[in-house]
């Protein structure tokens, strides 16, 4: 029998897993950069060299077949068959995105390297959110609603609050390199990942797995080139470093490969900017870690009572963004019939138009189409949705049936 | 291949008081890839995915079997957009 459970938790689901994930591998990436590789340009360049092998290795034993046409990857993502090589339509997003990649990274890597304690200004990197949103305001489909830009910023904030330190410097340059450098580049990756996911290949949506080994690749190849053209030395080191520490890489990368598959799938269900402010809720699991870290490994852990509840306060609010995100969605049908002196195409494409439709589709039977709607409020659907409906020459009528619970296969 | 190639979408009106026990039948019928509990002139929309339209028959007589569904209304989709 198979599962079906409301999509809408399925998004947050895997995002949450995803993010905790993300909270373990960022653990582990402490360790090496503290017992193994301290130099960050070295850590970045060899975990990526052992990142490709790795992440090809996991995507191959993912791609084992279990009958009917699927294979044990398509349990993590249904889409997915067998590891592919990238399709012609796919290569300029891949290359976008693995700039992104690359972009965020070496302005990361830049952060680390130059200021001894750059704690104070990382946890700017979350305003990426806000990144996004302004991009998906720009585009007249994904424009957040009100709610959607609120709760936003209060996970932004939230976010920066509960990763913030006391202790670091508070730097213009490593700032300038955040926002300009590595929130761009991130942008840039999540974008473009779901463009890939959102494209059909086949007949079937593009599988997160192969998206993700692709941008491992394309990524280690931009992030190499640079290393090598900025400093042969860090590049040679990083190869002795691949070699000498693949095990640690390994883990790393290994770990990592999960929690960009489900967060790359996430990607394909939601906004871009909602999986990004649903994600930062690492930073909460990462205090757990953080605290196993100083308490087993003497890691240091400010227990300043101040810090403490500056943190508390930031993971009430992420904790209430993102619960703002998951309770507040509208969804509904809207059945349509054509007058006829139209084409049913032309009045497809002008359904599609109308932000808060995510799928319309031509019947035969007693409706014409019928549309999906997602919106924020009632009182959205309304504005945004019933009005324009009402504008457009050629529907005879149409019936507004409110989703009251749902169920998707997944 | 194994790829669905006929969707539609099945409405269905329900009996008062037989809601819970329909929804419960239908999540266990295979191809049907959707389920929505709606308020207005349908009580539940389904959204099913087969591969012939003998298939998609045998979708609709398992739905018309549960008992304490009144009527059904099929539409066999012919174009779709989606995110």
């Amino acid at each position: 029998m198979k599962i079906r459970i409301r999509k809408k938790y399925l998004f947050y689901v895997l995002l949450i897993l995803s993010a905790f994930i993300a909270a373990v591998t960022t653990s582990i990436d402490g360790i090496i950069s503290y017992f193994y590789i301290s130099n960050p340009w070295v850590f970045g360049v060899s975990v990526f060299l052992v990142g490709v092998f790795i992440t090809l290795f996991l995507s191959l034993i993912l791609s084992v077949p279990i009958g009917n046409n699927k294979s044990i990857g398509s349990v993590i993502d249904p889409s997915f068959r067998r590891i592919r090589f990238v399709k012609k339509e796919e290569l300029k997003y891949h290359i976008m995105a693995g700039i992104g990649n690359t972009v965020s990274t070496l302005g990361y890597l830049y952060v680390v390297s130059k200021f001894v304690d750059p704690s104070a200004v990382l946890p700017f990197f979350q305003v990426v959110i806000l990144y996004l949103l302004i991009v998906e305001s720009l585009s007249e489909k994904d424009a957040p609603t009100l709610a959607e830009t609120e709760s936003s910023i209060i996970v932004t904030f939230g976010a920066i609050m509960t990763s913030i330190s006391l202790s670091g410097e508070v730097n213009v340059m490593a700032l300038l390199v955040i926002f300009l450098v590595m929130n761009p580049g991130w942008v840039l990756l999540a974008i473009y990942q779901r463009k890939l996911k959102l494209m059909k290949i086949g007949d079937t949506h593009n599988d997160s797995i192969n998206i993700r080994l692709w941008n491992v690749i394309f990524t280690t190849v931009f992030t190499a080139v640079f290393v090598f053209i900025y400093n042969k030395d860090y590049f040679f080191e990083a190869i002795n470093a691949s070699f000498k520490f693949y095990p640690w890489l390994s883990l790393t990368m290994g770990v990592t490969f999960f929690s960009y598959v489900l967060y790359i799938r996430a990607l394909g269900l939601g906004k871009a900017s909602i999986s990004q402010a649903v994600k930062a809720s690492t930073i909460i699991f990462a205090i757990p870690l953080s605290l196993l870290l100083s308490h087993y490994m003497n890691f240091s852990f400010s227990a300043s009572p101040t810090l403490l509840v500056i943190k508390l306060m930031g993971i009430i609010l992420v904790v209430l963004g993102v619960a703002t995100f998951a309770l507040t969605e509208v969804r509904a049908y809207v059945f349509i019939n054509a007058q006829g002196d139209k084409s049913i195409k032309e009045l497809m494409d002008e359904i599609w138009g109308i932000r808060g439709v995510v799928a319309v589709s031509a019947l035969a039977g007693k409706h014409d189409l019928i549309a999906k709607v997602r919106i924020r409020t009632l009182g959205k659907g309304y504005e945004r949705i019933i009005r324009r409906l009402e504008g457009i020459e050629g529907i005879e009528k149409f019936m507004w049936q409110s989703i009251l619970k749902e169920w998707e296969e997944i | 291949m194994g790829e669905s190639m006929i969707k539609a979408y099945i409405m269905v009106l329900v009996y008062i008081g037989k809601l819970g026990e329909v929804l419960d039948k239908l999540r266990k019928i295979e191809n049907i890839k959707s389920i929505a509990v709606t308020a207005g002139d349908y009580d539940i929309i389904t959204k099913v995915s087969v591969e012939t339209l003998e298939e998609l028959m045998e979708v609709t007589d398992k739905i018309q079997l549960v008992g304490g569904i009144k009527r059904t209304t099929t539409s066999v989709i012919e174009k779709e957009i989606e995110l």
